[in-house]
């Protein structure tokens, strides 16, 4: 199965209850990721990304419908076992962030490890922590506490906090939804190279602009998928950083004509 | 596996809210501080009440005029005149092992020389007195079985009467007045100090107690009976020996009640160290109380840490831990609170009772086992104290817990 589907939902439902009512939050939904993808989930608000986003990442289960990740059925599991799939195999990127205040970079860096089979000394801990800062440009910044961080250095941080256990797919809702265009930039920059190491990356935006750096595009509405396409005019982040070294350049251009930027929802 | 990491994290929490950490610790450290203390106190105070027990003489046996029970009604010891000075002379004669007996009259009255005068306790005794209580002089010499005999107008004082009476002068030799009888002094006491009731010990007189008897106090019937036995196996076989003897001489019928009450050293004691016992039971729990009280705040911070930090425990769900990591992150942060306030508080709690023995001579005494009962007991707060706390950020659903604002 290592060329197949890293992601397999199968008629997944996903119903809140809250005291008498009951709200249908996403209403079966049939995905397949594949390794190596670089999905960008839209749609508008309550639409129920976030909620397919919480049982992509095992944060939570599906009322009905299966989910297999990496071929194995994961979502009958329990709290525990959801921590551990958590742990070894996904990585999550936040809106805001989510750093631990007071804490340096480099402990914010090493929490997933805390919790991990991993066998490593401290110092081990700490040289690899200080490898993935630097990794997404965080060199000599090892020390800084979160408040000491700009809003980008922070989601730079959480970046080297989702990578460090080396998952296998990297989950960010909204990761850029707090940062100015140039900085989001930056950040989609970190995602294209990482998306071309092998990482699957699944991000949440509701920017179309955002959603061109990806390859491929689903579109959610009403708790279902309404559009599935992939991505024909994709921007390059980093050429893009390259030509102007400003915010938002020029868009660079991998296909020819404009990014479709005309999604219908 | 993950312990060691766990530690730290919660090492560092408690680090980053210093203030907070040392006042919740605080508690704990008056708690434990105060049972330490406390429990010191009540231990010194048994541990003085067996030393005195232990000098009211090696091997004896204590007779009483009255019974504990007659007819349903405590009459106290030396209530009814039962105790005949035949009675001693009996037990004298005829219970083997005894080695000495003292016929001991009681009686508070005021003594005089020159123009001092003083309110003292005047004892009637016989020569065994001395040894029997094992009471030596510190000057002179006590009166003589022949005074005893004459019932010679001699006695022996203890120190503070000497000083109230006499103030630095050699009393030896002098005359006391006694409800105007002259008593001529033989003797000093050494000091004893006080009693376990608070009863100075050196405020006494003692002169022979036929001397008492006939000068002094009047009546015929003593208070109670002293006898010295010569080895401690022969303690019970004696006390039974003296139950029957006296029991025959008052023709008490089998299945009455006896007129007296014959009580060994160790019954005494007993009877002294349960209430000093009780004592140091009733300040533990006053004391633990406020340990319980120091718990109740470990708990009330922790449930605010666990409300506070909803969203650190929502992104370490996240990167994988699971909700036992983040119950023992929790119960590790109470445990230490609560466990480094219990070695403060222990420490505290010495020193309290230092200075307690030292400027107000309180007796106290603190054992190894008290400590580390004290230690175990403040770390067994911090677990059930940070036990709900704990439980309920590791019940949080990790969803609901990042998105807490
Ligand atoms: N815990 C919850 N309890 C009840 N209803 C919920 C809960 N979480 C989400 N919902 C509902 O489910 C629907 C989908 O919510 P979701 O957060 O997935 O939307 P979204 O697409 O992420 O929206 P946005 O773009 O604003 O983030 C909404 O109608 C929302 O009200
Ligand atoms: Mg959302």
């Amino acid at each position: 199965m290592k060329n197949g589907a890293l992601v397999r939902l199968v008629d997944v439902h996903k119903t809140y209850r809250t005291g008498e009512m009951e709200v249908p939050a996403v209403c079966g939904v049939s995905l397949e990721i594949k390794r190596g993808e670089f999905v960008a989930l839209m749609g508008a608000s309550g639409s129920g990304k976030s909620t397919l986003m919480n049982i992509l990442g095992c944060l939570d289960r599906p009322t009905t419908g299966s989910y297999f990740l990496d071929a194995a059925d994961v979502s009958g599991l329990n709290r525990d076992q959801l921590a551990d799939v958590r742990n070894r195999k996904i990585g999550f990127v936040f809106q805001n962030f989510n750093l631990l205040p007071r804490t340096s970079a480099r402990e914010n860096a090493e929490l997933p490890l805390i919790y991990g089979a991993h066998g490593l000394s401290h110092s081990q801990l700490c040289e690899k922590a200080d490898r993935v800062l630097s990794s997404v440009g965080l060199a000599g910044r090892e020390d800084h506490h979160s408040s000491q961080l700009s809003g980008g250095q922070q989601q730079r941080v959480a970046i080297a906090r989702a990578l460090i256990n080396d998952p296998e797919m990297l989950l960010a809702d909204e990761p850029t939804g707090n940062l100015d265009s140039r900085t989001s930039v930056e950040i989609m920059a970190i995602f294209q190279q990482l998306n071309e190491r092998g990482i699957t990356i699944v991000m949440v935006t509701h920017e179309q602009d955002i959603a061109a750096y990806a390859q491929r595009n689903v579109i959610m509405r009403d708790g279902v998928i309404l559009d599935d396409h992939l991505v024909t005019q994709r921007f390059e982040a980093a050429a893009q950083i390259q030509q102007n070294g400003r915010a938002r350049p020029e868009p660079a251009r991998r296909g020819e004509g404009a990014p479709d930027t005309h999604v219908t929802m | 596996m993950r312990i060691a990491p766990t530690f730290h994290v919660a090492y560092r929490a408690l680090r980053r809210n210093k203030m907070r950490s040392v006042l919740t610790a605080l508690g704990i450290i008056i708690g434990v501080g105060a049972v330490i203390a406390m429990v010191g106190i009540g231990n010194g105070a048994k541990a003085q009440v067996e030393a005195q027990i232990a000098s009211l003489g090696q091997n004896v046996i204590l007779i009483f005029s009255g019974s504990t029970t007659s007819s349903g009604i405590r009459t106290g010891w030396g209530g009814a005149g039962t105790l005949k000075i035949e009675d001693a002379e009996a037990i004298r004669r005829e219970v083997p092992s005894v080695i000495g007996v003292s016929e001991e009259v009681v009686s508070t009255t005021q003594a005089a020389a020159g123009n001092q005068n003083w309110f003292t306790r005047i004892f009637g005794e016989s020569a065994d007195y001395f040894d029997i209580r094992q009471w030596p002089l510190s000057d002179g010499a006590p009166f003589t079985p022949q005074d005893v005999r004459s019932a010679n107008k001699v006695c022996v004082i203890g120190r503070t009467t000497a000083t109230q009476i006499y103030g630095n002068e050699n009393p030896i030799g002098q005359i006391l007045r006694i409800k105007n009888v002259p008593f001529t002094i033989t003797g000093v006491l050494t000091p004893k100090g006080l009693s376990p009731q608070g009863v100075d010990q050196d405020d006494i007189v003692v002169m022979p107690y036929t001397s008492a008897m006939k000068r002094v106090i009047g009546g015929t019937t003593l208070r109670n009976i002293n006898v010295q036995i010569d080895d401690p196996a022969q303690i019970a076989p004696a006390q039974q020996q003296i139950i029957s003897l006296l029991r025959q001489r008052h023709n008490i019928r089998p299945g009455r009640d006896d007129d007296f009450t014959v009580r060994t050293q160790q019954e005494i004691a007993e009877a002294a160290t349960a209430t000093s016992r009780v004592m140091t039971v009733l300040l533990g729990a006053i004391a633990g109380v406020s340990l319980v009280v120091g718990g109740i705040g470990i708990m009330n911070i922790m449930l605010v840490s666990v409300t506070e930090r909803t969203r650190e425990i929502g992104v370490r769900m996240a990167v994988g831990a699971r909700g036992t990591d983040i119950l023992t992150q929790f119960l590790i942060e109470a445990v230490t609170l609560s466990s480094v306030g219990g070695l403060i508080g222990i420490i505290c709690g010495i020193g309290a009772s230092s200075v307690l023995s030292i400027y107000a001579h309180w007796p106290t005494l603190i054992s190894i086992g008290s400590i580390a009962i004290a230690f175990l007991f403040s770390a067994a707060v911090g677990v059930f104290f940070g036990f709900y706390p704990a439980r309920k950020a590791a019940a949080l659903d990790p969803i609901e817990a990042l998105r807490y604002e």
